[in-house]
């Protein structure tokens, strides 16, 4: 059986064909991969593929519950918000952080403002996908595998992971900061990848007797479950000590607080998952594609202040992230991107609130973007019959120019399809043009 | 989404190969019967030395026998079982079990009250639910209880803990848990928790919110596709003018149920919900749910997929279905229905289903008769690592599972607990010598058996048997 090679072998065989060719030098050769603590090399090695031979990294931020974009991105001049709108309109727009004589931001994302004055972010409005469905768990699903007829059931990162890079031998490239199940968008059967909640707790506690005696149990563990109950070991057990040495490497260079005022969600801790992000990129261990979570966004009810924390919350989180890695010199190679899996109805409702919507802005963060408003702000006064806002990008065309122009994967490959081009980084991968 | 969807393919060799796994040789060798006397060794034989347990290189389903039948029913239908449970069940047979499990009325928990004001702590609530886990003399009704909290869930976050209301809706769920369907939706409808956690309580028949309404066809009785958004919208203006109980005096261990205020029901004409033009209604929304023919298959395929196999064929899924809906929704025949069905003891269902975490942990604990307040404290300190705490789901899907309790993080947070657990009992741990038996029914891969027959004491022996990826599944 020709594949049957243990993980320091694999990457061994990998340094050896990419690292001469890119150049990670003979010191690196002679002493091995585990000896080379940086990231471009530990790039070079994760790639399957030439075309993501790069040292690119992507943070996609997952805004959980439908995010209103109306309150993210708003509409200044628009006086039918106000009649759809009499209990949330006002405040929106009177205290908004204008980017332009029709739009502004959210009051409490100050940090992204003055990231947007720096050209460092990209909106686009108006993203969508046909005939949407207003089930969380649908349009979740939808985003998630890059598949609005449902067929797909694998996530698009997850593809991208399979296809594109060596995650066996590299099982961080691949990785959910801050949570404990493994995100939709980086599912594959056929991809190996990290999950850790909080780094501090990410070992074996019961010692290295126990983490051995445990690594022998879960070797050809039988049943429908047995490959992932095996890697899900194998990958922990990989990881583990590379995070110790992330851990005692990484000085952060930002305040990052999750004290900030807390939602009804369990999942608020963004700002924590952003710090590991952050000590996974800077200490080299070779993340290419990091996912993280804030919940809370299902704002059905007393929707005002809700959504204000959670901008504040969100603003914080990035801004932290952004400066930490700015201050390390890594911000040139990372881009973040947000995601929710739907905005909400332009009318309010008795509650204060909003219920669930269609087309909504996504916003693309750091210094890969060419900062500027994209797509097309959908029209307040033209909604379709379910009364919800028309989109104008296909959520698919941004999945396309992250894979294409910044992580030099074949976005055709991965979506099965092509979309319209948008143009929103500063200079995308050749290839891809 | 379902799990059957994503019910995993065993991947194509060279991944187990590429990630340095051991390459199975052989089927192992079954292992010998020598009867050792005692019930538990109707479960599993005990071998002549315990130094030579043979594990399988797959394992072989032991549910022909009866009493590996019974060992599974506790496992899933309760959190495990301790010695004298076993004993008795195995004595009385399967068929026996299962009517006692569902006829015997449940144990209320202790009152747990709050602080004078009605005010709850959380972190008290988690410890007396998981307590009464492990110490009800009717664990079916907890792991109902359980089931229906991930199901009619809410999360203490946005319901809040000034009011008694979560704490509420766990005695009401536990009260209902074995009744109709249609009582029970009533029941969950005018909860004053679920009112608050899906806004009901918010919602005006002028301007409604469409949460609850969703949601209710979403994800408590008909799935996704099964309804139309103008559906959604009619049956919200249907379902709108209840608001919250406000009782002149809270009784902390009294449940009040929401209150009805017609001044903010919907006062229109008669409109469209699901097919019928009426003058609908809360009631008359319920009773048309629970006309539509997607209904009782959604329900009995969430049954099927916490309680026998994550991929129930469609011929079973209906089956069933069809006796749910004859007997008007009565949760009780649906259970019996289930764990007497020939599917429960089929060699597919034989470790087809992953523990929940809350499973796992009160299973270990019950296994090594660790129920001291510090005990329970471990599991509690456990759980968000390991992805389920209770009275805080996820999100409005309550939680994933089988497949999805499996990541990195997850592997290792369950063993941390194991060896957490067990320097906690450390003086006080019972003899290993037939935990792989009495937990694991005998069946052993590879290499657990080799790592039981390497280990040198107890401590040793009960981390393998309860970190095994065998106790992962139930």
């Amino acid at each position: 059986m020709t594949e049957e090679i243990g993980i320091n072998q694999l990457k061994r065989r990998d340094f050896l064909r990419a690292g001469l060719v890119f150049g990670a030098g003979a010191a690196g050769l002679a002493a091995g991969y585990a000896a080379v603590p940086d990231a471009f090399a530990r790039a070079v090695y994760a790639a399957k593929t030439n075309g993501v031979a790069n040292d690119h990294v992507l943070v996609m931020i997952q805004l959980a519950g439908g995010n209103d974009g109306l309150r993210t991105v708003i509409p200044l001049q628009d006086p039918k918000l106000h009649d759809l709108r009499p209990k949330l309109a006002d405040m929106s727009v009177g205290q908004a952080l204008p980017i332009s004589g029709d739009f502004g931001l959210n009051q409490n994302l100050k940090g992204v403002k003055s990231l947007w004055d720096q050209g460092k972010v990209a909106i686009v409005e108006g993203v969508g996908y046909p005939n949407p469905t207003f089930s969380h768990f649908e349009s979740i699903r939808i985003w998630e595998t890059g598949d609005p007829t449902r067929r797909q059931v694998d996530g698009w990162l997850g593809r991208t992971l399979a296809q594109a890079y060596d995650s066996f031998g590299h099982p961080l490239t691949g990785c959910a900061c801050g949570t404990t199940d493994v995100p939709g968008a980086l599912r594959d059967l056929q991809a190996t990848l990290t999950v850790i909640n909080n780094q501090k707790q990410f070992g074996f506690s019961g010692g290295s007797e126990v983490e051995a005696a445990v690594g022998a149990l879960y070797k050809g563990t039988p049943g429908i479950y047995g490959a992932l109950f095996d890697t899900a070991i194998a990958t922990a057990r990989e990881t583990i000590g590379t995070l110790k040495s992330s851990d005692a490497a990484y000085q952060p260079m930002a305040q990052y607080s999750d004290a900030a005022k807390l939602v009804y969600s369990s999942k608020n801790q963004l700002a924590a998952a952003l710090q590991l992000a952050a000590e996974l990129i800077t200490t080299g261990t070779g993340v290419k594609l990091l996912h993280v979570t804030l919940g809370g966004f299902d704002t059905h009810y007393t929707e005002l202040n809700r959504h204000d924390d959670l901008m504040g919350y969100l603003d914080q989180a990035v801004s932290a992230f952004y400066q930490d890695l700015s201050a390390h010199g890594v911000a040139d190679k990372v881009l973040i991107a947000t995601w929710s899996e739907f905005g909400r109805r332009p009318k309010e409702n008795a509650s204060g609130g909003t219920d669930h919507g269609a087309a909504a802005p996504v916003l693309l963060i750091g210094n890969p973007v060419k900062g500027g408003l994209y797509g097309q702000a959908p029209s307040l006064t033209d909604l379709d019959p379910t009364g919800n806002l028309k989109f104008a990008v296909d959520f698919r065309s941004i999945y396309q120019e992250i894979l294409g122009g910044h992580l030099g994967a074949d976005p055709k490959e991965i979506l099965g399809d092509s979309f319209a081009k948008l143009g929103v980084l500063k200079s995308p991968v050749a290839a891809f043009g | 989404m379902s799990t059957a969807e994503r019910l995993p393919q065993r991947p194509a060799v060279s991944r187990r190969a590429v990630l340095g796994a051991a390459v199975v040789g052989g089927a192992g060798v079954a292992a010998a019967r020598l009867w050792g006397g005692a019930a538990l060794d109707r479960l599993a034989p005990a071998r002549a030395g315990q130094a030579n347990l043979a594990g399988r290189g797959d394992w072989n389903s032991p549910l022909g026998g009866e009493s590996a039948q019974v060992a599974q029913l506790l496992r899933r239908a309760t959190f495990g079982a301790g010695p004298a449970e076993l004993e008795k069940a195995l004595s009385d047979g399967f068929s026996k079990t299962v009517d006692r499990l569902i006829e015997t009325k449940y144990a209320p928990p202790p009152a747990f009250g709050g602080d004078a004001a009605g005010r709850l702590n959380v972190g008290q609530l988690q410890q007396w639910w998981v307590t009464h886990m492990l110490t009800s003399p009717t664990p079916f009704a907890e792991r109902m209880t359980l089931f229906w909290h991930g199901h009619f869930t809410s999360d203490f976050r946005k319901v809040g803990l000034q009011t008694p209301f979560i704490y509420w809706q766990n005695l009401t769920w536990r009260d209902m848990a074995l009744g109709d369907l249609r009582t029970m939706l009533k029941r969950v409808t005018t909860d004053p928790a679920m009112l608050r956690y899906l806004d009901l309580a918010t919602s005006t028949g002028a301007s409604p919110n469409e949460n609850y309404s969703r949601e209710l066809m979403e994800l408590f009785t008909m799935g996704p596709g099964n309804y139309t958004e103008d559906d959604v919208r009619a049956a919200a203006k249907g379902l709108a003018g209840w608001v919250e109980p406000r009782p002149a005096a809270i009784t902390p261990d009294q449940p009040v149920a929401g209150t009805f205020a017609p001044q903010r029901a919907y006062k229109g004409a008669a409109f469209k919900y699901l097919g019928k033009t009426a003058q609908w209604n809360t009631d008359s929304v319920l009773d048309q749910i629970l006309a539509q023919t997607a209904t009782a298959p959604f329900v009995v395929t969430k049954v099927l997929q916490n309680f026998v196999m994550p991929a129930p064929s469609k011929d079973y899924v209906n089956r069933l279905a069809a006796g749910f809906k004859s007997s008007k929704y009565d949760v009780k025949t649906l259970m019996r229905d289930v764990f007497k069905s020939p599917e429960f003891v089929s060699a597919t269902a034989y470790r087809s289903l992953v523990k929940s975490p809350t499973e796992f942990m009160v299973h270990a604990l019950r296994a090594l008769g660790a129920q001291s307040a510090a005990q329970v404290r471990l599991a509690l300190a456990a759980a968000p690592n390991l992805g389920q705490v209770l009275f805080d789901p996820p999100d409005v899907g309550g939680w994933p599972n089988n497949e999805a309790w499996i990541s990195s993080n997850t592997v290792v947070g369950r063993v941390n607990f194991v060896s957490s657990l067990l320097d906690s009992v450390k003086a006080a741990l019972p003899s290993a010598k037939d935990a792989h038996r009495q937990h694991l029914d005998g069946v052993l891969s590879p290499q657990t058996a080799a790592a039981l027959n390497q280990a040198t004491d107890d401590h040793n022996r009960w981390l393998l048997v309860l970190a095994s990826p065998e106790f992962q599944l139930k």
